[in-house]
């Protein structure tokens, strides 16, 4: 997916967002965090690249044709579905089938631990737990690229996890993420660009280390670090400086992990 | 409005319009057109009329409910859910599935006042003097009433998001053009309606058939530019 020459202003004479943004997306997959101050046009950026909005100038090609995106508050009042009523119907939207959309509705409900609200009607569910069915809905169908805006905002502790989680599969499978979050520590191994002044300019990647392990299913993982599982055995990518301590947290916890390999 | 499904792209348009039909009807947003057709049928038919008189009459009353229709159903999703859509399936087929979705309500509301109709009224001629085939007079009083639903239908496209945006511009548009569609000379749903009329004058059904070709017309160009618009706006 390329961005030429894209630039975004609202209304014919108003000054522009966003101008002249040159950017390639990683051809492989992988995860990009979007830096800037508030009003920089972070969300400008995200909105362009999910195709809810369309660039004054220049061109956006090759988006991939599942693309999702996950916006940061999502108030549902309005939304006359259950939320696996609108899960379902947004997942045939993106191209499932009924029983698969489902199925996985079920499933992501369960990973956010939100599956006890599966049947509740959307405009009763707490904030949080909209923001879990909005995640949900984003992750559904496997997206090629997913864009997440400050997707983690409202969401609990564990559920903030599971979505880094998910984050880290779905690149690992050739999927794109691209996101925008306040706590600058989120998945530390992603690419950055940064929004400053109309203009877009990728940053240099803040060193980070893949530490790998295995061990049983029970083992529990410490917080704030993005982990993808295959098979047996976790990646754990995590800042350089915090790599020693995550390293001790994994050898010390009940049961413990079995270290395989570290890598920068 | 199958061929539109299809040449908008297949499957995932139609799962868009099944949203679309669905936030309409589980959201009861249907009730107010709805009871505004009923109500303006039950001022301006009485039993015992002739049948293509009061077929035409029913037919024209359609138009601003089916304009109606389509303001809500562009207006239904909340702006959240609406950006998903949007992501998954682009701005112009999310605005397509809105228009079909207010097609589908309208063109319920022309079956149920046309039978509502024909079962109320006297299936004679203006003077009560000829008789009128029964199928005939059902088929030329549906085809009115969805030629006048589908100018509703372009109507409610034209004035409402994303082509006129905010209330101030929006109300005032959709009720002026509906009405303008039913006294225009130019107009299909016009001349579905006279047709009716005239035909109750002297005894005899003609089916309005050019009409309802030019109000498919009139309305598929009409979604296609806001359809358009709504692309290029996002």
């Amino acid at each position: 997916m390329r961005l030429e020459g894209v630039g975004r202003r609202y209304g014919v004479r108003g000054p522009w967002v966003l101008r002249g943004v040159e950017l390639g997306l990683p051809p492989g997959g992988g995860v990009v965090r979007v830096e800037g101050a508030n009003g920089s046009g972070k969300s400008t950026l995200l909105r362009l690249l999910a195709g809810i909005d369309r660039p004054s100038a220049g061109r956006i090609s090759g988006r991939p044709s599942r693309t999702a995106y996950v916006p940061e508050r999502f108030p549902a009042t309005g939304l006359p579905f259950t939320a696996r009523g609108w899960l379902v119907h947004l997942g045939r939207v993106h191209g499932l089938g009924s029983g698969e959309a489902r199925a996985r509705a079920g499933e992501w409900l369960e990973r956010f631990g939100a599956a006890e609200f599966a049947g509740a009607p959307l405009d009763e569910l707490s904030k949080g737990t909209c923001q879990k069915v909005a995640v949900a809905q984003g992750l559904l169908a496997d997206p090629g690229l997913l864009v997440l805006d400050e997707a983690w905002t409202g969401l609990d502790a564990a559920a903030r996890g599971a979505l880094d989680v998910a984050v880290g599969e779905l690149a690992a499978r050739g999927s794109t993420v691209v996101f925008v979050d306040h706590d600058p520590s989120r998945l530390p191994g992603a690419d950055r660009w940064q929004v400053a002044a109309g203009a877009v300019t990728p940053a240099r990647t803040a060193p980070y280390a893949v530490i790998t392990v295995s061990g049983p299913e029970d083992a529990p993982l410490p917080p704030d670090v993005v982990a993808v599982r295959t098979g047996d055995r976790v990646s754990l990518t995590v800042p350089d400086e915090r790599a020693d301590e995550v390293l001790r947290e994994l050898l010390t916890c009940e049961p413990p992990w079995s270290v395989r390999g570290v890598s920068r | 409005m199958r061929a539109a499904v299809e040449c908008a792209g297949g499957e995932p348009v139609t799962a868009l319009v099944r949203y679309q039909c669905a936030l309409l009807v589980r959201g009861h947003r249907w009730l107010a057109p709805a009871v505004l057709y009923a109500a303006i049928l039950a001022i301006g038919i009485r039993g015992g009329e002739p049948a293509l008189d009061s077929l035409g009459f029913a037919a024209a009353a359609l138009t601003p409910s089916a304009a109606w229709l389509v303001r809500i159903c562009v207006g239904a999703e909340p702006d959240a859910a609406r950006a998903c859509t949007v992501a998954a399936r682009g701005a112009a087929r999310t605005h397509l599935a809105a228009l079909l979705a207010a097609l589908a309500g309208a063109l319920t509301l022309a079956l149920a006042g046309t039978g509502a109709v024909l079962a109320v009224s006297d299936p004679r001629s203006s003077d009560h003097e000829v008789r009128l085939d029964v199928l005939p007079t059902a088929a030329a009083g549906l085809t009115a009433a969805v030629s006048c639903a589908l100018l509703g239908v372009a109507v409610g496209a034209l004035a409402n998001r994303p082509v006129l945006r905010g209330p101030a511009r929006s109300v005032p548009a959709t009720l002026i053009g509906a009405l303008a569609v039913l006294v225009a000379g130019v107009s299909p749903a016009n001349a579905a309606v006279t047709g009716l009329v005239t035909g109750s004058r002297h005894g005899t059904v003609d089916l309005p058939l050019g009409p309802l070709a030019l109000a498919a017309a009139v309305t598929a160009a009409a979604a296609a530019a806001a359809c358009a618009v709504s692309g290029r706006r996002g």
